[in-house]
């Protein structure tokens, strides 16, 4: 299967490729106020408002300090963001090792000698919403 | 007829049709309230008539037979076998309702399935109706019926084919569209403006030309803001569109309770966003039925009073700038002001300190309004509250009044459109924000003196009222911008009022709001989003969500109080300010402010100067014009940037150039804080001294 490979932090997340739009460098974020903490904030792609996740965040891995890049995926609800600490990388699958304990991941995959967690797009951005795995920022109210 | 034929078909014939019934309710009322006349009778067979053709036409043949049995009840009227009655309009209303009935399912799929399409019901009805009874002996009513409507129908294409062949192009003509393009095509329009405003930027940031002086772009402009001004008219309706079935519910309801009831519509020209007026109309019909169950009296009780047994229902709209106001009066009882009170007073509230117009808009008020005036007939359970709420949604508002004995009028008063949303902005937390301007009650300075307190809130005065007052950006829970004296925004909620304190005003400016991705939960204190010319995603705050969030979050951080007696101190003592300027008496003030918090001030007058200095002594931070001889101060921020020793020295622009422009220009060339002399004062300005110091330690 041909993916994109999201860096986060150590860990390496791979996004289908046909549902990855285009990764961007830096992407200007605006604040959404009291917003669930997965949500980093929105930013202006040509015209179009797209809300940034934090990954860590959303796959349970704490909270994303930097997100220097993000991948544009497309969802039936519109395009989304994933936040990026690395540029990410098309690749190729291997095999499926295991499965994966994340809700929202779709079983852990070779690349070579690394390993990546697929991730189910949709369902991992749903949790953003009911906040399955939102972390509150200090002083927020933890929204479902 | 092909598939796609017969659905393009019946789009219009549900279009028609629709036309048609709400025209042949009319007809009926003004039946009744005229009297019967060969021209009226003649008015409604045609209507009839046609729809009959058309449904037949299209294949749906029950609605075509209903039509037809409703043709054969009109026939009594037009021969004079039967007396137009009341009685006789209700039977014939109800036919009309069963026949919208009957055509909406039919258009939905729901159980009518056509009997014969088209051309083919038309040949067929041409044959049958030329072969006469003697060729075609088995004949049933239903065939009957459809060989006439289809006659009827195809005699109607003819003659307008005719009357097409010889008429000039119409410019009054009218193409449907739906509403779903139509507002994609507004929301298009806007978003065009808006990227031809960035555009504008663009070309003064990276290639240094005014866009203004450039006449193609000033053409593009003009024009796209009259395109949009254009479109957004395209979605407006008359009000009138919506009067017609509120005609209809106080004739009925008023029959059903044997009140006689007189309907007027004035202003019913008055064009107002088609979204805004779907969204009134349950309001609208809740309170015309609440005249007649509840204000108007009956005609025996009237006549006692000495007013006419008819009462009179009125609904009148106008434009009123950028608003539309509709009022719905009556003259009958009026509010018993007094029983308000009572009713209030039941559930707590307490209206001493209300006068009597205060203590009316009570009724808009959740449990009070259904328990004191409505019952099943006028609210169907529901209450003014709810007629309140539909109003707000369409960011309005609602206010009562009513003098006993002589009636009561209730005003609507909504934006002509919602495709644009007149802001006020604000930059609080190092963001800019947009607040709906309708529910802006005033913004005053933050500079109010020694504030009351309240519940451990500030409080400050506004028409002789207290409001509590919060830190917007701590309320947000986005970083902590500057002292506490900064502007303060009066909201006004649903409820009640409270006061938000920025660190700026921005400025005034139409929004073009698009909704929060799906993807995100809902915000209540968030309404949508924009573009801002400069590429800036602008968060539209919601004003009632925005005032309840405050309401319910207790006061933990700073307070008004607290920063207006706080001493501004210096966050580093003897930090060392650079201060740029080429006039003498600005460039001492400065240097007495900062010298009296507590920094070292060093002086230069203008960039060429204040780069030799630097060269001395980086120093900890430069504060600069920006208008100066031999070098400005964009130059001079460029300058310090472009060197390594001093690119990390902080520089705070002090400027008159308060256009975005400059601000953006300023930013670009380096600029770590922007402040516009005209907002200038001395908090604030050790405030943005100190906050960028600090995140530089």
């Amino acid at each position: 299967m041909q993916a994109l490979l999201v860096p986060v932090g150590l860990d390496l997340f791979a996004v289908p490729m046909e549902l990855v739009d285009e990764v961007v460098a830096a992407p200007l974020l605006f604040s959404l106020p009291i917003s669930p903490a997965a949500i980093l904030g929105l930013f202006n792609l040509r015209g179009e408002i797209v809300p940034m996740f934090d990954t860590a965040a959303l796959t349970g891995l704490g909270r994303l300090s930097a997100w220097p890049f993000a991948a544009v995926v497309r969802t039936s609800l519109g395009p989304a963001g994933l936040g990026a600490t690395d540029l990410p990388e098309p690749a190729t699958l291997g095999e499926q090792i295991g499965p994966s304990e994340s809700l929202g991941t779709a079983g852990i995959y070779a690349v070579g000698r690394r390993l990546a967690v697929l991730i189910e797009v949709e369902a991992l951005l749903a949790s953003a919403t009911i906040g399955a795995h939102v972390v509150a920022r200090p002083g927020h109210e933890e929204r479902g | 007829m092909s598939a796609l034929d017969q659905r393009e078909f019946r789009a219009l014939f549900a279009q028609e049709a629709q036309i048609r019934l709400s025209s042949l309710v009319q007809l009926m009322l003004q039946l009744e309230r005229d009297g019967s006349s060969v021209a009226l009778i003649d008015a409604i067979f045609r209507e009839v008539h046609t729809l009959k053709g058309s449904a037949a036409v299209v294949g749906f043949d029950d609605v075509s037979q209903r039509a037809h049995s409703l043709e054969e009840r009109l026939e009594e009227l037009r021969s004079g076998s039967r007396a137009v009655t009341p009685e006789l309009i209700d039977s014939l209303l109800s036919a009309i309702d069963g026949l919208t009935v009957l055509t909406a399912k039919a258009v939905a799929g729901d159980g009518t399935e056509p009997q014969a399409t088209g051309d083919e019901t038309i040949v067929d009805a041409q044959r049958h109706s030329q072969a006469g009874p003697a060729t075609a002996p088995v004949v049933d009513a239903r065939a009957r019926q459809r060989v006439e409507a289809a006659a009827a129908a195809k005699q109607g294409i003819e003659a307008g084919r005719a009357r097409r062949a010889h008429q000039a192009p119409d410019d009054n003509a009218v193409v449907m569209v739906p509403v779903a393009r139509l507002d994609d095509l507004v929301r298009l329009v806007g978003e065009a403006a808006t990227a031809s405003l960035r555009v504008g930027r663009m070309l003064a940031a990276r290639l240094e030309i005014e866009p203004t002086a450039i006449p193609e772009f000033s053409e593009l402009s003009r024009l796209l803001n009259t395109l949009q001004e254009r479109t957004m008219r395209a979605r407006m309706v008359p009000v009138a569109t919506a009067t017609d079935q509120l005609n209809r519910a106080v004739r009925d309801l008023a029959r059903s309770l044997g009140k006689l009831v007189t309907w007027e519509v004035r202003g019913g020209d008055t064009e107002i966003d088609r979204g805004v007026l779907h969204q009134l109309t349950d309001s609208l019909l809740h309170l015309v039925r609440n005249a007649v169950d509840h204000g108007i009296e009956s005609p025996d009780e009237r006549e006692a009073k000495g007013k006419p047994r008819e009462a009179t229902i009125r609904l009148q709209a106008m434009q009123v700038g950028s608003e539309v106001m509709i009022a719905v009066s009556d003259d009958g009882r009026g509010i018993d002001v007094d029983q308000v009170r009572g009713q209030a007073a039941r559930q707590g509230i307490d209206t001493n300190e209300l006068n009597d117009d205060d203590a009316l808009q009570l009724v808009f008020r959740s449990g009070l309004s259904t328990a004191a005036f409505l019952s099943d007939i006028s609210g169907r359970g529901v209450g003014l509250d709810v007629a309140r709420a539909s109003v707000e949604a369409v960011r309005g508002r609602i206010e009562v009044r009513s003098e006993p004995g002589r009636g009561s009028e209730f005003q609507l008063t909504v934006p002509v459109t919602l495709a644009v949303l007149p802001c006020l902005l604000v930059a609080t937390g190092g963001q800019r924000f947009a607040l709906a301007l309708h529910n802006v009650v005033v913004a005053i300075s933050g500079d109010t003196g020694t504030p009351a307190y309240a519940e451990g809130r500030p409080v400050i005065w506004v028409d002789d009222q207290p409001v509590a007052v919060s830190n917007l950006a701590q309320l947000l829970h986005l970083p902590a911008s500057t002292a506490g004296n900064g502007p303060i925004v009066v909201i006004a909620g649903s409820n009640q009022r409270h006061a938000f304190q920025v660190d700026g005003l921005v400025g005034q400016g139409d929004v073009v709001v698009k909704s929060l991705s799906p993807l995100l939960p809902r915000l209540d204190v968030v309404a949508g989003t924009s573009v801002e010319p400069d590429g800036s995603v602008l968060v539209v705050l919601d004003p009632p969500g925005l005032v309840d969030l405050a309401q319910k979050t207790r006061p933990t951080v700073t307070t008004l109080t607290e920063l207006a007696v706080r001493p501004v101190k210096s966050a580093r003592p003897n930090a060392r300010v650079l201060v740029v300027d080429d006039a003498l008496t600005v460039r001492e003030l400065q240097r007495t402010i900062l010298e009296r918090a507590g920094y070292e001030v060093r002086v230069a007058c203008d960039g060429i100067e204040a780069l030799a200095r630097l060269g001395e002594d980086p120093g900890d931070l430069v504060l600069t014009d920006v208008e100066m001889p031999r070098m400005d101060g964009f130059a001079l921020t460029e300058a310090i940037r472009a060197d390594p020793g001093l690119s990390n020295v902080p520089v705070l622009v002090l400027t008159s150039k308060s256009s975005d422009l400059d601000r953006q220009r300023g930013l670009e060339a380096g600029a770590d804080g922007y402040i516009v002399k005209s907002a200038f004062d001395e908090r604030g300005l050790l405030a943005a001294i100190e906050r960028l110091l600090g995140s530089r330690r």
